[in-house]
């Protein structure tokens, strides 16, 4: 028992450190990678080939006055922040990150909390984490946080369900909430992947994870050219990271998520041990997401939610009434 | 362990509903409400009811927390609210009423001795399959019942709320034909 | 990059295209087949395509558009109106400036300042000559009317400073002796044109 919880402390202290240096990371990668579709060169200057422009950032960053309004509700502003970034490790809590690997004798599992339940326990604290955006907008006395706070609501509210929906299909032929299940359900090699028995799927739960971690076709909660920056226009220093790191942590759980559940989790391909393999494809899906914000514009609010009610939400409920008939026959 | 988890949590939940109850600021009543509701979540997590966990934090505060927020954003939520009560004696009575019915209808069965569960959980099965099983065997009317009462909400939300969806405000300037509109100024 | 790019004055004549952009879809069956259609022929993954083709072209074949600018700069246009520029000339080294006073004269923004005197051997010679760079606008009147092609305009566009003295003074302006051999011979504003001589016409004077 006391193994069990020092095991776990020590697991959720990595997880924290190493994903939220990521997270800090992710800000570089994302820069770089724009500049370059962009032909630029990006950050050169700090450290070779700018690698070290997060620490520049981050010295910044903390070292900024933290500023809070006059008329803006001081507790409740100056908690909004660490929600969103606290249910995003929340989230990461229940999510397989790695192989099981042994270390000095012991064998690892790399998951905090190997629930029953790992998918909607994702799926639920993605969920909570809308009340960072929507608790900083509505505390900060500002009408772009709240037009932003509002765009947080309709636009997580609505997503949610698709996301839902979009999981389902998979859920039923798995039979189980569990992403270790996802995984070892997969273990058959590419052709066992779900993505190509239900990429109807694939792509709704790719589309709504781009609105849930309000990256760049649906990045309307923070919109410089419509609404200043949204929820996080009063915010300053370390407490605007917060948000910042939650978002990118959230870009890797939405990325691990669509991994293992969808294209074979951290099983080995061909020659590439399971671990490389989930790495690879985390990395590909932060790629895609900074892909598809250089190339796409954003969409109108009104757009948005055409999008998820009319389109995606009955092709979900499609989707899932074919996985049935699929399956009973 | 788990009565030490327990007491934190329902100190946290008792104290964080109290400020919902007292507190005259609607951003306060809310977020401590919400966190309430997170923090029931975590009552159900000690059960062991994984499952029912999961979905208290995705229908309570998902969902149901957050229309409350999106219904608080027609107010200056950083402002206190000024109640007015015509007669605190039948709020008073009234609340105080309901709120020891409510102790009572939950305290009875654990101090009642007669009473027995009807379905014991099935064995050997996994939190989300033992309650699929339950659901869908002995509750399946009862279940069944309040599916298509959710449908007839939605369709009624729909219907409401739809009675002028098919015209967009834009698109009623952008598609204005100009001889109409002359034809309406004249 | 060549400066005949530079010298291309021809804007405005390029042929625009127009684009078909259709109409827009009445019924709903009609906004429905466009979606379909959208959807389907995948234009959106287009966008994707160009700019992974951008990158590829950046980072592999060498297509970065990044000037470095400090350590990098373009070249810019030989017509450009910088910082003034004190010639000198090329024979005996002693600066061209007679001392006449045209530039003075004609400056719009009254900036420039020029004292002359005589010299021991009765030349004018100018004692104190400086431009004011907070009111130059850089019109370029000065180097036009220059007859000797005294002052002109050079390329030197960082005037950032600590002081607007810094580089008004004529020795500042003037060619440096040590680079006497590297003075180049103004083209741009003010300066004859290459065909200068075969326009010249002959004034009724020389009949």
């Amino acid at each position: 028992m006391d193994g069990y919880i020092i095991a776990t402390v020590i697991k959720a202290i990595l997880i924290l450190a190493v994903i939220s240096a990521l997270a800090g990371f992710g800000t570089y990668i994302e820069r770089k990678i724009l500049a370059f579709i962009q032909r630029r060169l990006g950050p050169m200057h700090v450290g070779p080939f700018g690698v070290l422009q997060i620490a520049a950032d981050g010295i910044k960053l903390f070292t900024k006055e933290d500023f809070i309004p006059s008329g803006a509700n001081k507790i409740v502003f100056m908690v909004a922040p660490i929600i969103t970034a606290a249910t995003a490790f929340i989230a990461l809590a229940a999510v397989p990150l790695l192989p099981e690997f042994t270390l000095f004798g012991i064998d690892v599992k790399p998951i905090v909390s190997d629930m029953n339940i790992g998918i909607l326990f994702v799926i639920a604290m993605m969920g909570v984490g809308l009340y960072g955006p929507l608790l900083a907008g509505m505390a900060q006395e500002n009408k772009w946080g709240i037009i932003g706070s509002a765009r947080t609501a309709i636009q997580f509210l609505s997503y949610e369900v698709v996301t839902g929906l979009s999981l389902l299909a998979p859920i039923m032929m798995v039979g189980s909430l569990s992403l270790i299940d996802f995984n070892t359900y997969q273990a058959g090699g590419i052709g066992h992947w779900i993505v190509w028995t239900q990429p109807v799927a694939f792509i709704l739960f790719l589309i709504s994870g781009f609105a849930e971690t309000n990256r760049t076709p649906f990045d309307l909660l923070e919109n410089e050219a419509e609404v200043i920056s949204g929820y996080a226009t009063e915010y300053s220093g370390m407490r605007w990271g917060m948000f910042f790191i939650g978002e990118y942590a959230n870009m890797i759980t939405i990325g691990f998520l669509a991994s293992l559940i969808f294209l074979g989790g951290f099983n080995p391909l061909w020659i590439i041990p399971g671990g490389l393999a989930i790495i690879l494809k985390v990395a590909f899906f932060f790629f895609l997401m900074l892909w598809v914000r250089s190339a796409w514009p954003h969409i109108r609010p009104d757009q948005l939610m055409w999008l998820c009610w009319k389109v995606l939400m009955p092709l979900a409920v499609i989707n899932i009434l074919i996985t049935g008939l699929v399956m009973m026959a | 362990m788990e009565a030490i988890a327990f007491y934190i949590f329902a100190i946290l939940i008792t104290g964080l509903f109290l400020v919902t109850a007292f507190s005259r600021n609607i951003l306060y009543a809310m977020s401590s409400l919400a966190a309430g509701m997170v923090l029931i979540s975590g009552l159900f997590f000690i059960l062991g009811a994984d499952f029912l966990g999961a979905v208290q934090l995705v229908v309570y505060s998902g969902a149901i927390m957050a229309l409350y927020a999106f219904g608080m954003m027609f107010f200056d939520a950083t402002r206190d609210v000024k109640e007015k009560n015509t007669s605190s004696y039948l709020v008073f009575l009234l609340s105080g009423f309901s709120a020891v019915a409510l102790v009572v209808i939950f305290a009875a069965p654990t101090i009642g001795k007669h009473i027995e569960p009807i379905v014991t959980a099935p064995q050997g099965l996994d939190n989300p399959h033992a309650i699929g099983a339950v659901l869908f065997t002995k509750y399946l009317i009862p279940f069944e019942v309040a599916a298509v009462m959710l449908l007839v909400a939605m369709i009624a939300g729909i219907v409401l709320a739809s009675k002028k969806m098919d015209e967009s405000l834009s698109e009623i300037y952008l598609d204005a034909d100009p001889e109409t509109e002359k034809k309406e100024q004249e | 990059m060549s400066l005949d790019k530079l010298k291309n004055r021809n804007v405005g004549v390029q042929n625009y295209k127009m684009l078909d952009l259709g109409h827009t879809p009445e019924s709903g069956w009609g906004k429905f087949k466009q979606v379909l259609k959208r959807s389907v022929k995948l234009e959106l993954f287009v966008g994707l395509k160009v700019t992974i083709r951008e990158m590829f072209k950046a980072l592999f074949m060498g297509e970065m558009h990044t000037v470095k600018y400090p350590f990098e700069k373009l070249p810019i246009s030989p017509r450009y109106r910088a910082i003034h520029e004190m010639k000198r000339l090329l024979e005996s080294g002693h600066y061209r400036c007679i001392g006449c006073g045209l530039c003075e004269k004609i400056c719009i923004s009254n900036c420039i300042k020029m004292d002359t005197r005589y010299d021991e051997e009765q030349r004018k010679e100018v004692s104190d000559y400086t431009i004011n760079f907070g009111r130059c606008i850089f019109c370029g009147y000065c180097a036009e009317v220059c007859p000797e092609l005294a002052i002109v305009h050079g390329g030197r566009y960082e005037t950032a400073s600590e002081q607007r003295a810094s580089y008004s003074n004529f020795e500042d302006m003037l060619t440096p002796m040590d680079e006497l051999m590297n003075q180049k011979e103004y083209p741009g504003f003010g300066a004859p044109t290459p065909v200068a001589d075969k326009n010249i016409k002959k004034t009724p004077l020389a009949y």
